[in-house]
Parts: C-alpha cells; structure tokens; sequence
C-alpha cells in the first residue's frame, strides 16, 4: 500500500500548491480592505461594486465575444492543419510540426507589439498596400481583429490535441473510404472528422477557456479603442479607486473561476468521450498517407499563408523596430537604419543576468517542472478513483487566475506562509509559479505521452509479481522517457517567453528577461524593448533548432 | 571596465603611498554635513547593502548606483525597478508580513508616496540636505521630492505644421476647435482610468487651470486616444499614427529626442505642471542607515548632477547646472513652472468619492459633455 501514500502525498502537495493562493484571493474578495491589514472586516461591498459596475459587464461581453471568436478561428483550421500534417503527402511535412507550433512559444506583447509595427495604422506593410489601393482595408484594433489575431495564434492548441487523437487512431477506415473512391476531403469530414470529434470539442473548450486570460493581445490592441477585456479591466481596477483595492481584484477572478468550472467540466465529459476511441490505439503498422495530388500545393500555401500572418508578419515588425531609429508615415526606411539598439543593450545593466536567468529558468527549471507534472500524472495513471476529477480540475484552476493576479497571489503565499519565505528572493519562487501556472499544459503533455504506454506492457510487468511502484519505475517511466525530453524542451520555451506571473517576485539578482521588458515598456524606451524581444525571440528559435535537429517529436 | 580599472589603480596607488584617496575621504563626511554624520556611515558599512524599490528603470539609475558605489565602496545597492502599482503592492505586503522589504521607496506616484508616509510607513529623517530642497518637495521629514520633471507635450515634427505646434493649453483648445477634422483620433494622453499618473495629470490640471475642463471636451470631441505607457504614445506619435501627446513626463520625452530628432516637446507657457518622484526611507527599513546614506546622496548635489545630466530626470536643486534642471526649465517658461506640492493635499485623489465623481465627470467630458 506504500504506492496509496505517494498517491496522497503527490496530491496533496499539488492541491496545496495551486489552492493556497486561490483560497487567499477567495478569502480576500469577502474583505473590505487587505487581508494582512491589522483591521478588516468581512464585507461584500465589493461583490456589489463590482457587480454594478457597466465597465465590468461590457468586459465581461467582450471576453465572451472574444473567446467565441477566436474559438470559431482557431478549431476548424487547426483541426484543417492536423489532417493535413498526419494523414496526408503534404510537402514538408516532417519540418512544418514545430514550425506549426511556433506561435505558443511567443510572448504575446512582443507579438502584439510587432503587428502594430507592421499593420498599425501607419505600420510597414500599412503604408505599402495604401501606396497601392489608397486606403488601409483594414483596422487591427478593432474587437473583430483581436479576436482573430487571438484565433490565428491558437491554432498550435487545437492543432496539438487533434494531431495526437489522429495519431491514436487507426487508418483502416480511411483507407477503406479511399478504396471505395472518396477523395481526400471526403475522408477528412466523413470519417476522420467525426472519429476525432471529441478531441476537437475538447481543444475548442481549452480555446475558449484561455480566451478569458488573453492579456498582452488585448493590452496592445485594444488600448487605442478602449476595447477592455476581463483581464485589462483587472489590470484598470489596480488604479481606479488610487489604491490598489484587492478585494475588487478578487471578485474578477471570483467571477473567471465560476465561468472556468463549468467548462472544465464540459471538458472532462467530452475527454471521456473520446476515450471511448481507445480500443483503436496501438496499431503499429506505418499506414500509407492520403494522396492529396493536387490539393498538395494549395494546401502546402494555405499553411504558409496562416503562418505568415500569425508568426512572420509579427516578428518582422518587431525586428525591424529594433533596428530603426524611427519608423512610420513619412519615414524613409533605409535613412533610419541603426544598432545603436543593440549597443544599447550591451551597457544595460543586469543584461547578462537577466538572459542567464531566463536561460536557467527555461532549462534546469523546466527540468524540474516535468519531473513534478511527471510525478502527478503517475500519480493518477490509470487510476479509477474520484481523485483523479479532483486533479483534474486542480490541474486548470490555476489559469483562471489571470497573470497579474495570479503573482500577487503567490507573492502573498511566500510572504505569508513562513516556511517557504526565505525561498521569495531567489529563482525557486519564480520557478514555483511558473510551474503552477502552466500546470494545466505540462500534465496535458506527460498524461499524452504516458497514455501512450499500451496497458498490456505495464499488466505484464504486474503479472510476473511487480508492485505498483516498481512498474512505474521500471516500464511507465522508461518508456515515456523520450516523451519527457520532448515535454522539457517545450516547457523550456513556455518558460522562457513567460513574463507577467513573476512580476512580484523578482528582485535584484533573480531578473529574468520577461521582466526587464515589462519595466522598460512603461517607462517608454520601446527600443530597447523590441531589440530585448527579438533576442528573447532569437534563443525561443534557437531552442526549437535544437527540438527538431534532435529529432524531438514535438507532439504530445 | 576601464574606469574600474583606473580606479583600481589608484586605489593601489594610494595604498602604496600611504596616501588616503580621495574617494576615502569624502566617503567619510560630505562637505557641509554635520560631524556625527560619520556614525551613519559606519553604521551603514556594517549594514552593508541598502535596498531600493525604485519606479525609475534601472538603464536610468545606473549612473547614479555606480556612482553612489564610488562614494560609498563599503554599501551596495540593490536595486528594483517596479511600476508603481506593483512597487506600492508588494512594500505594504512584505512590510505587513514582517519579512524584508525596500529600505527606500522612491516612485513616482506622488499620492501613494504620501499615502505611504501618512500611514506610517515612513521613517522621519533630518536630511543635511534639507535646507537646499525647495520648500514645496519636503513633506513632514518623511517623503522628499528628488527630481523636477516638467509635464509636456510631444508632437511629431515631421507631420505636425510648426505653426500649428500649441505653445500653452489655451492654444490646443484653440487648435482642437480650429482643425478639427486634421487631428481627430491624432491626440493621445494618459488615461486617467487606468493609470495613476493619468490621474493626478488631469487633476492638477483642474486645480491649476479654470479651463481644464473645455480642453477635455474637446479631447472627446476629437475622439482622444488614451493609453497606460508612455512608451506606448510616444512610439506612436513619432510613427505618425498619432500627432500630438498631451501630458508627457519631460524627462521620457527628453531622452527619446536625443534617439529620435523627430519628436519635439513643448513645455506649456501658461502653465507647466512639475511633478516629483518621492523618495521615502521606509520605518521598518533594515538597512536605515544605508538608506539615509542612499536618500542623501540622490538629493546631494553630487547625485542631482548625475540625475540631470546622465539620467535626465531634470534636478530639483537651484545650484545644479544643464539642460535637464530645474534652472534651465525656469530658462525656458520663467516663472509659469507648477510644482505639486508634496503634501497631505495629495491623499484627496486617493479618496473614492471623489475620485468616482471626478472620473464620472471625465467620463462625460470624453463623450465631448
């Protein structure tokens, strides 16, 4: 029974973990003033504030709108992009799978920030199209363009959990369809698409639900309209009444988290579903792909042109920036050209520590990290317990909590839980906050990997007299070990671009990239910002070389 | 690296010869301060560090921490740059938890510095330097004015007409009225909503001026564009995509002009608001003494010469000389310069009523009521 205790334990210090500072927030909403004030008084006058408030209403609409909008973009073409990369000859296929993800692994204020340099107003490729037409067509700071924006840059999400349901599924009825005569798109709607059906709902969920913690989109762009989400209003609350009022903080994220569990629990329903397709994984015979004759062009350039939009349109912009002076109506580029940026840089103070910091954070913390989700998702492998809902949704709650809240709440848990305060100042707190907060991805990406393990092997070991722990050891663990590598190197670069939930823990020596732009952003020296990002960029790119020369299989 | 070396090499130099450097010297006493001071530099040099919480980012503060390491080799400084929001934050909740926090919060949010003191927060210090600060930048021994920041705007030269350029507040009403159609939707400033700074802006304004108000109308009437950053405006003015930013700190402005010739500033000649960032030893500092070592030296002349003149923050201080001074401001606008006081007047912003009522009548005011 010893492997019943390491159960409870892992479980318990995981809920702990990811609950500690949510109850904190929860607590703090029924308070008048600070929880750590010498006075307060339990109240619920910020529930009615709130609650009467048109600004949070309005937000709360366009959160939904937005997360509507960005779910209808992202799921059909993802599930488009999945079809296309496992089940068919497209040309380029083994090359194009990180390439695909490329956009998960970019800070969304850099991404924002270089759509504005390039399709703003009076942005690059702005002021080329109206040399020709006369007239920008057009307005990236609209409600509908943050949507897609958002869409375009989710596709990676649903295109990860479709591939790996086509992955796990047999080809023996899309080959029978192909047999018979269907052409390629008929098998896609006709018979692949219904048998992936709940791994779509399921990423559509997911989509939707990362709809409502969307900030640096958002933030960028929607800043020129006063278009305000959950997530900026939050970030509104901070200064409307002068002093920061937590307890209205918390409310919001009070009101996120009941938005939240009603969709996780859509999802576990819909995951259950899709379990149902089990009996049909394990085929290992290498199917033949779907011919695509001569969709195989036209489709190679619809990816192209998605990836284009989502990732080189963005990341030009912002390189360009880092080496002009200026930019914009009336600016001769070539006349502006500088590297006064990047010489800049070199004199910054801390700039060595802070890209060692981000380096370390990404590499031996991203280690650490997936050794924890590991030990969660053995802790619940095929394990038939109500335990498992409870992980399950412990596992997504953290990312109700939008990024500046969720680093004020665990600031407050190092501060006020004395046994780990004296971690605060070093990287460990920084570490620990990065693992909570993308929880919910890394255990997506162990759980995937482990339930890729054929029953049979693990059933076998326990036959010939092996404990429960000793299977774990000596066959689950083994055997998912390349699964590992391949969730590190991801985590590493979620680790790398992450900036907002450090935000209070950081302090002199433990700076990490991510920060250094937050500070430099508000005080306007933009840069230096766009020089930092494309460097921050420069080391994500080098990291996914790294991933596909090794030959990492980037799926979950 | 070859300024260290040289001073290295000095150093050694005056260990050889029995002869005490000069940087020993003046690191016992400044000139001028009173004899016991060295009992706070000892105490200090056993403290041996200082910790500051700073809003200023560290790329500007750099000169001054290397500096204050020169003068005072046995303190280092650790220095955070937070915004204000998070450095108020973060000091209430370490200090409220009893664990380690900044020995010095300096920050621009002027309201949340005084609030800070008026809470207790604050330790009281007799600065030596007290007598050479103007009167307005000393709030009861506990919260002090350490720069002189002209509030201006920023225009783009290449897009914006020189004739149009509004040299006071009444010429960009007149302005507003006269081309509406040219700068609808080409204005930008801070949102007082969002940001605290945007806030105390538009408030002193009102304090200050009769008309404030009519300019705000016309704000929303051009349908004004409000952000939360000035590097967010500023970047955008000079692109074009916006032509005019209204209620920029001179200092941001100031060093984005030496980059970007494009970007011209107008200090307002009716009046020109002055704000301060508000540096505070904190009461439950570990490091007090480090910490008035630290709070003197940026308000010595020594710091202000280095916060005019590499960090360009603008100096508070009369007897400091280029072009980021309070001197060269009064060059300029002679005596039309509006400092806010830093004074118990501030917490007035900090009260919900009012600020809800104010913000309702901006409100309108953007809707062009």
């Amino acid at each position: 029974m010893r492997f019943g205790w390491y159960r409870f334990l892992v479980i318990a210090v995981a809920a702990v973990a990811v609950l500690a500072p949510l109850v904190l927030v929860f607590y703090q909403s029924f308070l008048d003033a600070p929880f750590f004030q010498p006075v307060t008084h339990f109240s619920l006058e910020a529930y009615s504030f709130i609650l009467s408030e048109s600004d949070f209403w309005d937000a709360f609409v366009t959160t939904l709108l937005i997360g509507a909008g960005m779910t209808a973009i992202a799921v059909p073409l993802g599930a488009i992009l999945a079809f296309l990369i496992v089940r068919t000859d497209l040309p380029g296929r083994s090359w194009l799978e990180p390439v695909i993800l490329v956009p998960i692994f970019v800070s969304a204020i850099v991404l924002a920030f270089g759509y504005v340099v390039a399709l703003g107003p009076v942005g690059i490729f702005s002021i080329m199209v109206k040399s020709w037409i006369g007239v920008v067509p057009w307005n990236i700071y609209s409600l509908a363009s943050i949507a897609i924006v958002a869409g375009l840059m989710h596709v990676p999400h649903v295109y990860l959990y479709t591939a790996a349901a086509l992955r796990g599924l047999g080809t023996d009825l899309e080959e029978a369809a192909r047999v018979i005569g269907a052409n390629p798109w008929r098998v896609a709607i006709h018979v692949s698409l219904p048998m992936v059906m709940p791994a779509i709902l399921f990423a559509a969920v997911l989509v939707f639900f990362l709809g409502f913690e969307l900030f640096g989109i958002p933030l960028v762009l929607g800043d020129p309209q006063g278009i305000l989400v959950l997530s900026t209003y939050l970030y509104k609350l901070t200064n409307l009444l002068g002093v920061p009022s937590y307890q209205l903080m918390a409310v919001v994220v009070v009101a996120i988290v009941v938005v939240t569990l009603p969709l996780i629990y859509l999802q576990r329903r819909l995951l259950r579903q899709s379990q149902r397709y089990v009996s049909m994984r394990g085929k290992g015979q290498r199917a033949a792909p779907l011919r695509l004759g001569n969709w195989r062009w036209p489709a190679f350039a619809f990816i192209a042109l998605w990836f284009f939009v989502t990732v080189v349109l963005p990341i030009a912009g912002i390189t360009l920036r880092s080496f002009v002076v200026t930019w914009g109506e009336g600016v001769k580029l070539t006349e502006v050209l500088t590297l006064d940026h990047y010489r800049a840089l070199l004199n910054f103070p801390n700039i060595e520590r802070g890209i060692l910091n981000t380096l370390a954070i990404g590499t031996i913390g991203g280690a650490f990290a997936v050794v924890g989700y590991t030990l969660v998702a053995l802790a619940i492998h095929r394990w038939n317990s109500g335990w498992v809902r409870f992980v399950d949704y412990i596992v997504m709650l953290p990312r109700a909590m939008p990024g500046i809240v969720a680093g004020l709440a665990l600031l407050w848990v190092f501060l006020f839980f004395k046994p780990i305060s004296p971690l605060r100042a070093t990287l460990v707190s920084l570490w620990l906050a990065y693992t909570i907060v993308w929880f919910a991805y890394g255990m997506r990406l162990i759980s995937g990997t482990l339930l890729q393990v054929a029953p049979e092997l693990e059933e076998a070991a326990r036959t010939v007299g092996a404990s429960e722990a000793r299977v774990m050891r000596d066959v689950s663990v083994p055997l998912i070990r390349y699964g590992m590598i391949a969730s590190w190197l991801l985590i590493f670069l979620i680790f790398v671009r992450e900036y907002s939930t450090g935000i209070y823990l950081l302090g002199p020596g433990t700076e990490v990239i991510g920060s250094l732009l937050v500070s430099l952003w508000g005080t306007g020296d933009v840069d230096l910002v766009s020089a930092l990002s494309v460097i921050n960029v420069a080391m994500i790119g080098i990291g996914l070389a790294i991933a596909v020369r090794l030959g990492v299989r980037l799926h979950a | 690296m070859v300024r260290f070396t040289t001073a290295a090499l000095a150093a050694a130099l005056a260990v050889a010869f029995g002869i005490p450097s000069v940087t020993q010297v003046q690191a016992q006493v400044p000139q001028g301060y009173p004899a016991d001071y060295s009992k706070i530099v000892d105490a200090a040099k056993k403290e041996g560090k200082v910790v500051v919480y700073s809003t200023t980012d560290s790329a500007s503060a750099n000169a001054l921490i290397q500096d204050f390491r020169k003068l005072y080799p046995g303190v280092t400084v650790e220095y955070s740059d937070l915004n204000s929001t998070e450095l108020y934050n973060r000091f209430i909740a370490e200090a409220a938890s009893g664990s380690g926090t900044g020995d010095v919060t300096w920050s621009s949010a002027m309201d949340l510095q005084v609030k800070l003191a008026a809470d207790g927060y604050a330790l009281t210090y007799d600065s030596p330097e007290i007598p050479s600060l103007p009167k307005w930048a000393v709030f009861k021994n506990q919260a002090f004015g350490t720069t002189y920041e002209p509030i201006t705007f920023v225009y783009n030269k290449r897009l914006v007409p020189a004739e149009d350029v509004p040299q006071s507040h009444a010429d960009f009403v007149k302005l507003l009225n006269a081309k509406p159609d040219f700068y609808k939707g080409k204005i930008t400033a801070y949102d007082p909503e969002r940001s605290g700074v945007g806030y105390l802006f538009v408030n002193q304004d009102v304090a200050n001026w009769p008309q404030a108000w009519d300019l705000f109308k016309a704000f929303g009437k051009e349908s004004i564009k409000l952000y939360t950053s000035a590097g967010a405006m500023m970047e955008r003015v000079t692109s074009g995509e916006h032509l005019v930013a209204y209620g920029i700190f001179g200092s941001y402005a100031l060093s984005r002009s030496h980059k970007d010739p494009n970007l011209g500033i107008v200090m307002p000649k009716d009046y020109t608001l002055v704000t301060s960032r508000v540096a505070s030893i904190s009461s439950k500092a570990k490091n007090p003494n480090a910490a008035k070592l630290f709070l003197d030296y940026i308000l010595s002349k020594r710091g202000q010469e280095i916060i005019a003149n590499k960090a360009e923050l603008y100096s508070l201080r009369s007897d400091v000389t280029g072009e980021a001074t309070l001197k060269k401001v009064e060059e300029l606008i002679g005596d039309k310069a509006r400092p806010v006081p830093i004074n118990a007047d501030l917490l007035e912003a900090l009260n919900q009523t009012k600020r809800l009522a104010f913000l309702k009548k901006w409100q309108a005011a953007m809707k062009g009521q």
